[in-house]
């Protein structure tokens, strides 16, 4: 009778086009709209427009110091007067402009003064001028190490002795522990995978409350079916369909955004561990809920509420302390972080045994929870 | 004598409500028994406690002499419950429907498909087997849904007022799989609020109202007990026929007059010498049968219909 009640179900699953777009379409589209928004974000360019009004091998050495430097790109337009593009940081249509004035390499060359550069800037715009500003420092730095050397090596300093007094007292050295390179895909396609599984609850709760209000469930409760083949032929369908559903976000990520897993084995069992969850929650709340809408807010507030605390739309680290410890009572969170462990830090088995007990105790709360209000279902349905 | 079922003072409460007063009625085997009754009058409730659905709070239920209560498991299997609403999952076809519920009964292979086959006959829709019901007329799913309670050939089957809102063709095709599973020796409980059905289907009534049983017996006893013979005359409508010195009781009624007696012929008798007198032309003068409606009236004071 389960293997009937399941069959039933997953027929009746594969004629509900609405499931397949919750549970597949949509996170694909999360998955692809939010690698493109953060997936080149390690690796943007910083666009600097300047304008050369001094054209000599000075300013253009300069300009070029600056291309050199790896995510800052040059951009100049010659058509506009620096009256016209200054008017545009005004407008908010640029956010800085780097202006070598006529006479920089002269003034450069008399070593009277500092040669001037001047950056007009959007003063609201601070997080991207920074790095900019930062750069024209560091190349002012270099200007005026390049001059104490010449002086230093003029007055009969040697090359050792020079090179060790400019060099600087601190060096920060700059080590990546990351076994893969961290990159923003490794977030976003699990985490989205983890947070549109949670999403089965709704097709869940749907279907049982429908199955009540029509009088389904009475009616089978006239047949020979034991209640108990009921819940577990209306459990197992979503147990594959969040498999299914891991299966094949887990593969897009690889295929098209070149994803690596890691160890399948520990992937696998994480998915199975994560699909008894959320299957469990499932059960439990659709066996509780009174109607198809409190089971969708129930279930809104568990994926988003989740989601949002469990560290599945940006790294947990990016957040308050207390928004962590809250975190780690989801499942979304332990689910997470066991493949991101699997992913990014190539864990195994060994590594991630913890978090698949914590995935498999909220199911078993889960499923205990729904046996003890099944009943209170049963008699709910007779009626 | 055999009975199918018996039924002996079935209580029932929802909270504070109560929705069965200690019912008791038995059913023999082999009829086509009706319980007939004014909506919200505990029929349903009753059903369901008949088909294992609900527990009943007290009294007791034996099923082909299994306590229903205690053996539920053994009485699911001889019975075979067809409930008011249609109960079926209108996204899959007919035939994927009676899988299903074949299944849920212990049917499987062979045995499933050719009773899946015999059943789809009987409700004249082998044709549309492979259709979505959600393709189907009102009284076509109400086809597949008596269907699905068939195909484990019970020996009992509860009808809930199983032509609710269906087109004559439907209710027609019903009533003769109904005719022809009594006569193939299958016990009928026919629920429904329409007395012309149970008049034309049944051999044995109870009567419900307000979760108490209010009559019991064959149609002819309670017919004879409780119903009045009467008789209607329509007139041209020219001029009204003097009913003044005709005996028994008169009223308007449909086009005509309709008069209660006890003596037939002599009223018919004394009706058509009120016609010749005041010279009216008689369309229909006739015997109008006793009536569940009039039983049911004279019982509780209110007709079925206005219950």
């Amino acid at each position: 009778m389960i293997k009937s009640i399941a069959r039933k179900e997953i027929r009746l699953l594969l004629k509900e086009k609405g499931t397949f777009f919750w549970l597949l379409v949509l996170p694909i589209l999360f998955i692809v709209l939010f690698a493109s928004v953060f997936g080149s974000a390690g690796s943007s360019t910083i666009k600097v427009q300047y304008l050369d009004m001094d054209h000599t091998a000075a300013s253009k050495e300069l300009l070029q110091s600056i291309e050199r430097i790896d995510g800052f790109e040059l951009k100049t337009d010659s058509t506009l007067s620096l009256e016209k593009q200054i008017a545009s940081i005004r407008d908010g249509k640029l956010s800085a402009l780097l202006v070598l004035p006529q006479g920089f390499e002269a003034n450069l060359q008399s070593g009277t003064g500092p040669a001037e550069v001047t950056l007009y800037r959007d003063e609201t715009a601070n997080s991207s001028v920074a790095p900019i500003q930062a750069v024209l420092h560091n190349i002012a730095g270099s200007y005026r190490d390049a001059n104490i050397a010449q002086a230093l090596a003029s007055s009969g300093m040697n090359e050792a002795k020079l090179k060790q007094v400019l060099t600087p007292p601190i060096h920060v050295a700059e080590k990546t522990e990351n076994v893969i390179p961290f990159d923003m895909i490794s977030q976003v396609v699990p985490g989205y995978t983890v947070m549109f599984v949670f999403f089965v609850i709704i097709s869940m709760t749907r279907r049982f409350i429908s199955d009540k209000d029509t009088g389904m469930t009475a009616r089978l409760s006239s047949t020979p079916m034991r209640p108990l083949s009921y819940l577990i032929g209306m459990w197992i369908p979503y147990l594959l369909v969040v498999v299914f559903q891991c299966a094949v976000l887990l593969s897009f990520g690889h295929f098209v955004y070149g994803l690596e897993l890691g160890d399948m084995l520990s992937v696998i069992i994480i998915i199975l561990a994560l699909a008894f969850c959320v299957t469990g929650l499932g059960l439990a709340l659709s066996v509780f809920a009174k109607s198809e809408n409190q089971g969708i807010a129930f279930t809104q507030l568990i994926a988003m509420g989740g989601a949002v605390i469990g560290g599945l739309w940006f790294p947990t680290e990016m957040m308050p302390k207390f928004m962590q410890t809250i975190g780690h009572f989801t499942p979304q969170y332990w689910a997470q972080q066991g493949l991101k462990s699997v992913i990014l830090h190539g864990a195994h088995l060994q590594d991630i045994w913890l978090n698949v007990l914590i995935l498999l105790a909220f199911a078993v709360v889960a499923l205990l929870i729904a046996m003890l209000q099944f009943p209170r279902f049963m008699r709910q349905a007779a009626h | 004598m055999e009975y199918a079922l018996q039924v002996s003072q079935l209580q029932k409460s929802y909270g504070q409500k109560t929705a069965l007063h200690g019912i008791s009625f038995q059913v023999r085997t082999g009829t086509c028994f009706g319980l007939l009754g004014p909506n919200g009058a505990g029929k349903s409730t009753t059903m369901k406690i008949l088909a294992g659905i609900l527990a009943p709070d007290s009294g007791s239920v034996h099923v082909f002499g299994i306590d229903a209560v205690q053996r539920a498991g053994d009485v699911r299997k001889v019975i075979g419950y067809v409930p008011q609403n249609i109960t079926l999952y209108e996204k899959l076809s007919a035939y994927d429907n009676l899988i299903f519920f074949g299944e849920m009964y212990g049917l499987q292979g062979a045995t499933l498909k050719q009773r899946i086959s015999e059943v789809l006959e009987q409700v004249g829709l082998q044709d549309r087997a492979r259709d979505a019901l959600s393709t189907f007329s009102g009284g076509m799913m109400r086809r597949v849904n008596m269907a699905a309670a068939l195909l484990h050939r019970p020996k009992l089957i509860i009808l809930d007022e199983p032509t609710v809102g269906i087109d004559p063709q439907s209710r027609n095709h019903i009533f003769e799989m109904i005719r022809q599973l009594n006569q193939e020796g299958v016990t009928i409980l026919y629920s429904t609020h329409y007395m012309e059905e149970v008049e034309v289907m049944c051999e044995d009534v109870a009567i419900i109202d307000h979760g108490s049983v209010i009559a019991n017996g064959s149609l002819h006893e309670l017919l004879a007990q409780y119903g009045t013979q009467s008789v209607y005359v329509e007139t041209d409508g020219a001029a009204a026929p003097d009913l003044a010195s005709v005996p028994g009781t008169s009223a308007p009624h449909g086009s005509g007059w309709k008069i209660e007696t006890d003596d037939v012929l002599r009223t018919m008798r004394s009706v058509s010498d009120a016609c010749l007198q005041s010279h009216c032309a008689v369309a229909r003068l006739e015997v109008v049968r006793p009536s569940l409606e009039t039983v049911f009236l004279n019982l509780t004071g209110t007709s079925l219909r206005d219950a």
